[in-house]
């Protein structure tokens, strides 16, 4: 009776792994280009953005795109490199930065598949990186500061040189600011970014507005990001300067920075990346890539969009 | 052919699952390269697995693995980037992982804390001392010596293969070292007998003369040296290190030796039980990525296959009962 019973149970076993596994072994057999989309990151709204626009500029084209999360795990992005290497897909598009996933890079080379990066970095191993131009943000919202106080008047900066995504930003700010004799940058501020930027912000913005104590004597705060511009506009209100017509900007429109400006405020102005525009911009290059073309560049930049109150709700 | 059934019923279930990517996956599943690779990306987890299996010889368990992994890796790379020599840096996180493992051996032996709560407790500090240490920042780029970098892609040549060198990756190499030196601890020293016995048994052990809270304390020094050079592993893979990355780790170790112990006689964990349970769970990573099963689904058949593996060990005991 109990060898019967132990033997029914693993056939039983052998039968239900096996079936369970039948039903998703098909997929290997279907037709168009096999892409693989790999990124820890899934989970973050802006990668959604990306990697739902890259699939439906795929499905236009009628490839098979197979989205890996490996959920926050930059090793398993580099074994599902290997695995991907070893199995032979036409294209695999990253969303990590390429530095942590080298030992990937190489397999995929090493097996002759083009790798792409999703707003991901530069690499020599990579065709092209597909994201959005820091200088180009960064001078979109320096220029406004620049000519909503008229060319003249003191600024405070927040900035971040350690992160080099965003000491672009500043540097590009630096130069405009400069070339403008009447402004004067008054303070180059990096909070302190532990707790998420806002609440250092607003304790440094405090002191600086309490060293200057005249209203006018600043006239713009114009921040690397948006945390920083939400701190600043927080001290602001709480020092009850808010009717000094004080401007601030920062930079990636997130949803809070988006409801600041809405609400007309001091926060006037950020800029938007395009993550749709991102995904389906890096399709296409897959495409161009995957079609025999050789790219010039292995950056290539979507434009991204200044954000006032006529257009945050957007 | 009853009696080798009951015994390699899920042997053959993992079998079957070679198998089955063997034949859905013809021409590049079941190659040279692929199995090296996927040794490579198993070698971290075997690492923590075999090491976990000495505690759970004795029915305890240690839940602090992964973030003990996290914390040597961030622990290596901030001493790098202090300047420190390689081996005095990896010294230092091998050290912490000893210093951790006897602190959680402490509080289980002979504090008498149980080791759910011990580990999660400890669990929560060598996280939060990870984010500390590291100022919850990820450290890579230049901070990262190459040479460290370097170990991971780094293997004994075994030959070519087309115009490519086939390398026996390091990583493997190193998980298989420590796996031979766990299996001869548990299997063919004293010392693992005791365990066994404290397993078994522990008043009987203790009436026998086993020197219980001992061999407790020290069985943990295992799981924390082990973690920990499962962390420096993983750092040394991504060129990198940040405060949670080993911490997927320990769900997963925990289910390869449970998985490990459906294939036993005994249902005990075994070291090369575990291995197999470990390999189970990359084959299965490995074909369904190969298969392009999406991740979630991926996830979700994994866990089904451990629940599987597990009722069918649980029901058939009941069955030998009745």
């Amino acid at each position: 009776m109990t060898g019967f019973t132990r033997r029914s149970f693993g056939r039983i076993a052998g039968l239900t792994v096996a079936t369970a596994l039948a039903g998703f072994g098909t997929a290997a057999f279907a037709e168009g280009e096999k892409v693989a989309v790999i990124t820890p990151y899934l989970s973050q709204p802006g990668t959604q953005f990306y990697v739902e626009a890259f699939q439906a500029r795929a499905q236009e084209k009628g490839w098979e795109v197979n989205v890996i999360d490996t959920a926050g795990d930059v090793a398993a992005v580099i074994s599902r490199m290997e695995d991907l290497s070893a199995q032979g897909v036409d294209a695999i598009v990253l969303n990590v930065d390429p530095a942590q996933v080298g030992a990937g890079l190489d397999a995929a080379v090493a097996a002759n598949i083009p790798v792409f990066g999703m707003d991901a970095g530069a690499d020599p191993r990579i065709k092209a990186n597909i994201t959005s131009n820091g200088y180009a943000m960064a001078a979109e919202t320096s220029v406004y500061v620049a000519n909503r106080i008229g060319g003249s008047g003191n600024v405070v900066m927040f900035v971040f040189d350690a992160f080099p995504p965003v000491q672009v930003r500043g540097a590009v700010a630096d130069a405009v600011f400069k070339n403008h004799p009447d402004i004067t940058v008054l303070d180059r501020v990096t909070p302190d970014v532990s707790d998420g930027g806002i609440a250092d912000s607003r304790a440094k913005m405090e002191a600086i507005l309490a060293a200057n104590p005249e209203p006018g004597s600043i006239k713009a705060v114009w921040a690397a990001w948006d945390q920083p511009a939400l701190g600043a506009l927080q001290a602001i209100e709480a020092a009850g300067r808010q009717g000094e017509g004080i401007v601030i900007t920062g930079i990636d429109a997130n949803p809070q920075a988006r409801d600041a400006i809405a609400a007309g405020g001091n926060f006037e102005a950020s800029v938007a990346q395009d993550f749709a525009g991102i995904g389906a911009t890096t399709a296409d290059t897959v495409a161009r890539v995957l079609g025999g073309e050789t790219l010039k560049s292995n950056v290539i930049y979507v434009p991204t969009r200044l954000i006032t109150s006529a257009n945050a709700k957007d | 052919m009853a009696s080798f059934l009951r015994h390699y019923g899920s042997l053959i279930g993992m079998a079957a699952i070679v198998l089955f990517f063997w034949i859905a996956l013809p021409d590049t599943f079941m190659t040279l390269r692929n199995w090296l690779n996927i040794s490579q990306q198993l070698s971290m987890l075997v690492v923590v697995a075999v090491t976990m299996t000495v505690v759970m010889v004795m029915g305890d368990f240690d839940l602090s693995v992964g973030a003990m992994a996290s914390l040597s890796g961030v622990v290596a790379a901030t001493l790098f980037a202090q300047g420190m020599p390689v081996p005095v840096a990896l010294a230092a996180a091998l050290a912490v992982g000893l210093l951790g493992g006897i602190a959680n051996g402490v509080l289980v032996s002979l504090v008498g804390i149980l080791p759910f709560v011990a580990t999660l407790a400890t669990l929560t500090m060598f996280s939060g001392a990870a984010f500390l240490v590291s100022d919850g920042k990820t450290i890579f780029g230049r901070d990262i010596p190459q040479g460290f970098s370097d170990f991971a892609r780094s293997g004994l040549p075994l030959g070519t293969w087309g115009d490519h060198p086939v390398l026996l990756p390091s990583l493997t190499l190193l998980a298989v070292a420590v796996t031979f030196l766990v299996w001869l601890v548990l299997e063919h020293t004293i010392y693992g007998r005791r365990l066994y016995a404290i397993g078994g048994n522990v008043a009987a052990a203790r009436l026998a003369g086993v020197k219980v809270s001992h061999l407790r304390l020290s069985a943990f020094a295992f799981t924390g040296v082990g973690a920990a050079l499962a962390g420096i592993m993983y750092a040394s893979r991504v060129a990198s290190a940040n405060p949670v990355q080993g911490d997927g780790l320990m769900l997963t170790a925990i289910a390869a030796v449970f998985l490990g112990m459906t294939v036993t006689r005994d249902g005990q964990p075994r070291v090369l039980a575990t291995v197999a349970g470990v390999v189970t769970l990359g084959v299965m990573d490995n074909g369904l990525t190969q298969l392009q099963v999406d991740s979630y689904v991926r996830q979700v058949l994994v866990g089904a296959i451990i629940l599987v593996a597990v009722s069918i060990s649980a029901l058939g005991r009941r069955a030998v009962r009745l």
